[in-house]
């Protein structure tokens, strides 16, 4: 008998079960387990990691009236089995097309598409581009987490921090997490890449708090973040640079023509050290013109660093 | 990833299973081609199945698989007729594909894969307007529709575009071979005409875009897709900069050489500097928090960001 036999006639059993079934009630009515006592219990232990691995709820609760207590297996059906969305053949197709143009490395998106009814016969489409989605470890548990409503535990910044996590976000190329952090009593963004060690649950499902829906439309530019009313800033931008600054600054600045091409932008500008980054980003082809402050202050920072 | 043959052969079977229950009839072949695998495989996979049950595993509780002129019927297979649950990971792949593709401008929100993933999240429990967003970047995004026009047709394409290392902007004639998103930033890899070889553009630089409908003549695609961001080489300056911990994000930015951490946070660190305007730029946004240190760096490097500072200095006073 043949291990992948084996292991589909455990899955059976103990989806067939209604209450947990013992390692020694498991051996006899599963065939293909050695005879021998400890080569059992060793392949029995490579079994329930086998099934753990491919995400098969394997549960163990204790045998009902059983004196000692004894350990037991059962797979719930309910967890087991995957609600069929029920997709039409042309959404199975999209599904696959999207897969294979935005690849998020190595979560298993081939098995995904297998669940849903196997690949379908669809051609990438060569002019439609290549993407990358980059992963990182903390991402799969913090996802599990929201979908669960359950609060995680990690390190971040060399602190432990409880959060109820409520969104992930990937923007210029990296994954973000939204949460209410308990440590500050606030929501808080965390960079994925600077969660250290392991992301674990903590609590019931069900049990974490629920975020508001994030504000939809424009996301905030750097220099727009903060808790003080913006200050309207002019900034003149020469004509070779007027394209990339309209992409820097977004569609929403204002912008005036001047007549040699180049233009003069309106930024409302919070956070002033992001703005001026932003400014020095453009060397000597562009120039803040109002308010005197803010001129003041690039004029104060390049004399510094002149001075070096 | 399971750990053994037999758990990855378990894997396929349990979504193989439920697919050919659904499909009574369907042909071996088409089995093969759905789960990526031969039709040997296919053959020996199902002979397997066809001995599973339940104890005592009399022929009534067992399995059964018919396959007559290479079509497949399977019944009995309760307990394996609906798939396996998705995992965390494979749901959030998904929906993260679909989701940046649908962020991308010309997606129909009402076509194909914007119902598929409505029903995989009400699937998954999951909401994602309010707990997943995949933004690939918008800036220059207005350029994939012609180019993706040019790639299709063979085309070559006119830019302007700002070189961002060198500082200048200048006009193009390429020809688009393929796009790709990355680090947030979309790229074009061409064939330069004005180069005469191989580059890759951020979309975000170009400033301006026509289409010629001129079909392109060219060398063919080198074998590997150029990679976006600079990469040092042995031919570069190094400069080595002591970081506040303020600026310590700039080893996580840019590749860095002997990163050396001390204890009040500060970080020494080596750079290969891929151009003198890029250096430029960088001095002058830490100002304060950087100090060029001598040992190791090339002559001249300790003045790079006064002369700059001086530069636009002058642009103010004049």
């Amino acid at each position: 008998m043949s291990k992948l036999e084996r292991l589909l006639n455990l899955t059976a059993v103990l989806l067939d079960t209604d209450r947990p079934l013992s390692a020694a009630s498991i051996r006899n009515r599963v065939e293909g387990y050695p005879e021998a006592t400890a080569s059992f219990r060793r392949s029995f232990e490579r079994d329930k990691d086998d099934l753990r691995s491919l995400g098969i709820p394997l549960r163990v609760e204790r045998v009902p009236g059983v004196d000692p207590p004894v350990d037991g297996y059962r797979i719930p059906p309910d967890e087991y089995y995957f609600p069929d969305p029920d997709l039409e053949p042309d959404e199975l197709a999209a599904l696959h097309l999207a897969s294979m143009s935005v690849r998020v490395d190595g979560l298993g998106e081939e098995e995904a598409l297998w669940k849903l009814g196997g690949l379908s016969d669809v051609q990438s489409d060569p002019a439609a581009g290549s993407v990358a989605v980059p992963t990182s470890p903390a991402l799969v548990p913090l996802f599990d987490a929201i979908a669960a409503r359950r609060a995680v535990r990690f390190t971040y910044n060399k602190e432990e921090r409880l959060v109820d996590p409520w969104r992930l976000d990937f923007h210029r190329g990296r994954w973000y997490l939204t949460g209410h952090d308990h440590l500050r009593s606030a929501e808080r963004n965390f960079r994925l890449d600077r969660i250290g060690g392991e992301v674990v649950p903590e609590g019931e499902p069900g049990q974490a708090a629920q975020g508001d829906r994030p504000a939809t439309g424009r996301r905030l530019q750097a220099w727009e973040i903060g808790d003080h009313p913006p200050t309207l800033v002019k900034l003149r931008v020469d004509p070779a640079r007027v394209a990339w600054a309209r992409k820097q600054f977004g569609p929403d600045v204002a912008a005036a023509p001047e007549a040699d091409g180049g233009v003069v932008l309106e930024v409302p500008v919070v956070m002033i050290d992001a703005f001026r980054s932003l400014v020095l980003e453009f060397l000597d082809h562009a120039e803040i013109l109002e308010p005197p402050e803010m001129r003041d202050d690039m004029i104060r920072w390049l004399s510094e660093v002149a001075k070096q | 990833m399971s750990k053994t043959p037999a758990g990855e052969r378990l894997r396929r079977v349990l979504a193989m299973v439920p697919w050919v229950v659904a499909n009574p009839g369907v042909a071996v072949d088409q089995i093969a081609e759905r789960f990526g695998i031969s039709e040997t495989d296919v053959l020996d996979d199902l002979h397997v199945v066809w001995m599973v049950g339940l104890p005592p595993y009399t022929p009534d509780a067992l399995v059964e698989v018919v396959v007559e002129d290479s079509r497949v019927w399977i019944h009995y297979a309760d307990f394996f007729a609906r798939p396996l649950r998705m995992t965390p990971g494979q749901g959030l792949a998904l929906l993260a594909s679909s989701d940046a593709l649908l962020s991308l401008p010309g997606t129909d929100p009402a076509g194909p894969l914007s119902r598929a993933l409505d029903k995989l999240a009400a699937a998954l429990n999951i909401d994602v307007d309010e707990s997943l967003q995949v933004s690939l970047g918008a800036a220059g995004t207005e350029h994939l529709e012609p180019l993706r026009a040019a790639i299709a047709a063979g085309t070559e394409v006119q830019i302007e575009y700002f070189s961002y290392g060198r500082d200048q902007v200048s006009s193009r004639r390429v020809a688009p071979w393929h796009l790709s998103s990355n680090g947030g930033a979309w790229y074009v890899e061409a064939w330069c005409h004005n180069a005469n070889g191989e580059r890759l553009f951020r979309l975000d630089r170009i400033a301006e875009l026509a289409t010629t409908g001129q079909v392109s003549e060219h060398p063919p695609r080198g074998p590997r897709g150029k990679e976006p961001g600079f990469q040092p080489m042995a031919g570069h300056d190094r400069i080595k900069l002591r970081l506040t911990k303020g600026a310590s994000w700039v080893v996580d930015t840019y590749p860095c050489e002997q990163v050396e951490r001390h204890d009040d946070e500060s970080v020494t660190a080596t750079l290969a500097v891929s151009s003198t305007p890029w250096l430029e730029r960088l001095l002058l946004r830490l100002g304060p928090d950087a100090e060029v240190v001598p040992d190791g760096s090339f002559d001249g490097a300790d003045n790079v960001a006064a002369a700059a500072a001086r530069r636009i200095l002058g642009r103010y006073r004049s």
